[in-house]
């Protein structure tokens, strides 16, 4: 027998024992990353490569064309079209869901057992599909026979039409509503903002139980006597990460907004293109002009965007709202 | 003025009764400690007088007008938080300044950049950093007020709490254990400056602790409380010296009091059958109970009134405490020694303990205070 020095062995041993364990480790974790990096990277990878190509799904070959695509983008009158009804769309949902959200979670939870009820009816335009309640409301918004304009057109020879609105509106027919450019993207907000602000309101409900409860009596006793102040000193910095969470929320969703505008209008996105907004646009070039350049592009574009509120969210979370 | 009167008090929370009845009267600029088990109602108390919570009944005055149903903010008191209560996403310096805005300055003062150009804004708020600056020093957190309370420890917060209910001068400060988290240090020290602040405030002060040492030292009386209660307010010599129940006897003093068993035969007061003197009323209870502090007990070779063994001694340098359990049944009393003593006093010694009657008290089984008792027991002992 051969004595063996028995710090040599270890010596010998200790870097084959971590090696092996380090390869185990990556063998493990290779269908995770594997997986991940062909469902979640690849997608993306390819439409980034197909927004420089002239690719349409069925061709066998396509030609490399630079830029152009991402230069149509920033030419043609029809994208021009695309970034106003889009931004309309962010900039009025955007503030205005996340305000109501806001109101009612303040307003519910000051309530006691009756707010679960509140809770419940805000809650269910989250619940129903827009698809389905997008049927409901084109049938409402009907220029003569829905409901809207109906109801509208009893306050005609009433004192309702001092305000201008009533008084073109009886003279002339109230507006078309979906039919019309300068009505249609507002309804799509409007419609937007209905279907939001509830989901808006859960998560700012769930912020408001994390407030302190003793913070309302510390700002009592330091003499914030109006809710005003109280909500000033207390309630809002302290949904202050829950209001960033929402707001960017809240923005993507706007960025997505497809179905209300596929259900109004199959064909072209609103009245002279006036709810051409980006997702739309996506889905018309890529899928039904199956020019899948460009709506790679788009999809390129739109993928910077939350990219961006997403980059905003995080620095705003750390340096801001994190105490 | 700011007296302040409790009158009858009662809380419920549901089903359970939290206050049951509590009644006190604390004259203008008097310092009273609030001492009790956990438990007993004395943060809902406090609460109910700063007008946090509403009392199921009875009323609250503070200098001659009922409040009871006043809001906080219009009561002008102010308070120290048990859970300290700090604006998270304040630094210390605007914590504390908290109430001196939202007091002294208008809603127009106060907005973010307005309120600068208002006439007058400028020097309230230099008067306001001056009055901040003075509290942190006073409290040793000057170094933290740009922090925000996440980044303090425990003690820091308490202090930075403290310094935002100290910075104002109102009718009333109701303190709930501002001291509790603070190393020996501090607490001696902040205690000292909390005197020092209500000699020089003549401000009623109403201050919960656990802290006997505190509520002895600083108070010109003490509450004791127990399960929702005021069993005693007195004066803290006359709460020690002088309790009306057991259980503020057994609450104040450290160690605690010791408790022994006495019994009535005929006329005898008798402690473990021997006869202490036997000149009481036939009326008075056959079973009691004798409280005896720890210095009332002498140890003692001739004659013992009790005798036991040692078995726990703790030594503090100035001051002996011998716990000897008793030959008679095996219960523990505590004896107070001087340290030269010591030799006498090693663990499983036998010692012979005596004690004078006039420092007993003794109490009916239910726990009252018999005085009528104690004064037939004294006399008796000065005859014979
Ligand atoms: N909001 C509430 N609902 C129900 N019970 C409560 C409520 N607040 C307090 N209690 C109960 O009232 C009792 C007294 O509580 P309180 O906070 O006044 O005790 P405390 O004397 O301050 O105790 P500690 O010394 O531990 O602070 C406790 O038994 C507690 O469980
Ligand atoms: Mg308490």
């Amino acid at each position: 027998m051969v004595a063996i020095d028995p710090s040599l062995a270890a010596d010998v041993t200790k870097p084959k024992a971590d090696n092996r364990q380090a390869r185990t480790g990556w063998g493990l974790a290779a269908p995770a990353l594997i997986l991940m990096f062909l469902i979640l990277l690849v997608p993306i990878i390819a439409a980034g490569v197909l927004s420089f190509t002239n690719y349409s799904l069925g061709n066998p070959s396509f030609d490399w064309v630079g830029l152009q695509n991402y230069e149509r983008l920033f030419t043609r009158s029809t994208y021009e079209k695309m970034y106003v009804a889009t931004f309309t769309y962010v900039v009025t949902v955007v503030p205005i869901s996340v305000g109501l959200g806001l109101g009612a979670a303040l307003l519910v939870h000051s309530l006691g057992r009756i707010g679960d009820i509140y809770k419940t009816i805000y809650f269910l335009p989250v619940m129903a599909t827009l698809l389905a309640m997008a049927i409901a409301w084109e049938f409402m918004l009907h220029p003569t026979i829905g409901m809207v304009n109906r109801t509208l057109e009893m306050a005609c020879g009433t004192w309702f039409e001092v305000i201008p609105f009533f008084a073109d509106g009886c003279a002339e027919g109230f507006p078309l509503w979906l039919g019309d450019r300068d009505y249609a993207i507002w309804v799509v907000c409007f419609i937007g903002i209905w279907q939001g602000f509830g989901f808006n309101m859960v998560l700012f409900l769930a912020g408001l139980t994390s407030v302190h409860r003793e913070l309302y009596h510390a700002a009592e006793m330091d003499g914030a006597r109006s809710g005003w102040e109280r909500f000033r000193l207390v309630t809002w910095p302290a949904l202050g990460p829950t209001t960033v969470f929402v707001v960017t929320i809240s923005c993507i969703r706007a960025f997505q907004v497809f179905d209300t505008i596929e259900a109004f209008w199959p064909q072209g996105g609103g009245p002279n293109k006036s709810a051409y907004v980006m997702m739309f646009a996506i889905f018309e070039k890529g899928i039904q002009q199956n020019l899948i350049g460009i709506g790679s592009a788009i999809t390129m574009l739109f993928l910077l965007f939350v990219m961006f509120l997403t980059l905003i969210q995080r620095w705003l979370v750390e340096r801001k709202v994190h105490y | 003025m700011s007296d302040l009167q409790i009158a009858s008090v009662t809380k419920h929370f549901g089903e359970t009764s939290v206050l049951k009845g509590v009644t006190l009267d604390v004259k203008d600029g008097e310092f009273i400690s609030l001492v009790g088990p956990s438990g007993c109602g004395k943060s809902t108390l406090l609460r109910i007088i700063a007008g946090l919570e509403t009392p199921t009944s009875g009323n609250i005055a503070i200098g001659g007008i009922n409040v009871t149903q006043l809001r906080a903010a219009d009561r002008n008191l102010s308070m120290v938080f048990q859970s300290y209560a700090l604006y998270p996403h304040l630094t210390v310096a605007e914590n504390i300044a908290v109430p001196l805005q939202m007091r002294q300055m208008s809603a127009l003062q106060r907005l973010p950049v307005l309120g600068s150009i208002v006439p007058g804004a400028r020097t309230q708020k230099d008067d306001i950093a001056q009055a901040v600056r003075h509290a942190a020093e006073m409290l040793e957190i000057a170094a933290l007020l740009d922090r925000k309370p996440g980044q303090l420890s425990g003690g820091q917060r308490q202090r930075v709490a403290l310094g935002r209910a100290l910075v104002r001068d109102p009718a009333a400060f109701l303190l709930d254990e501002p001291l509790s988290n603070l190393d020996a240090k501090l607490r001696v020290q902040t205690r000292a400056e909390i005197a020092e602040l209500h000699r020089r405030l003549k401000a009623t002060f109403i201050y919960v602790t656990h802290d006997q040492v505190e509520a002895m030292t600083m108070s010109d009386r003490i509450a004791v409380m127990m399960g929702g209660e005021i069993l005693q307010c007195a004066a803290p010599d006359v709460i020690y010296e002088d309790p009306d129940d057991i259980r503020v006897a057994e609450f104040i003093g450290s160690p605690k009091i010791n408790i022994l068993p006495v019994e009535r035969n005929g006329t005898a007061l008798t402690v473990f059958d021997q006869v202490l003197n036997s000149r009481l009323s036939i009326d008075s209870p056959k079973v009691m109970q004798m409280g005896l502090r720890p210095e009332a007990l002498q140890l003692t070779q001739s004659a013992p009134r009790l005798t036991g063994r040692v078995v726990h001694l703790e030594n503090l340098g100035s001051e002996v405490f011998a716990q000897i359990a008793l030959d008679s049944d095996g219960s523990r009393v505590t004896l107070r020694a001087m340290p030269e003593q010591r030799q006498n006093l090693g663990l499983g010694a036998p010692v012979g303990l005596s004690f004078d009657l006039n420092a007993a008290m003794i109490f009916d089984a239910g726990g009252a205070r018999l005085r009528q008792v104690e004064l037939a027991a004294t006399r008796a002992a000065e005859v014979a």
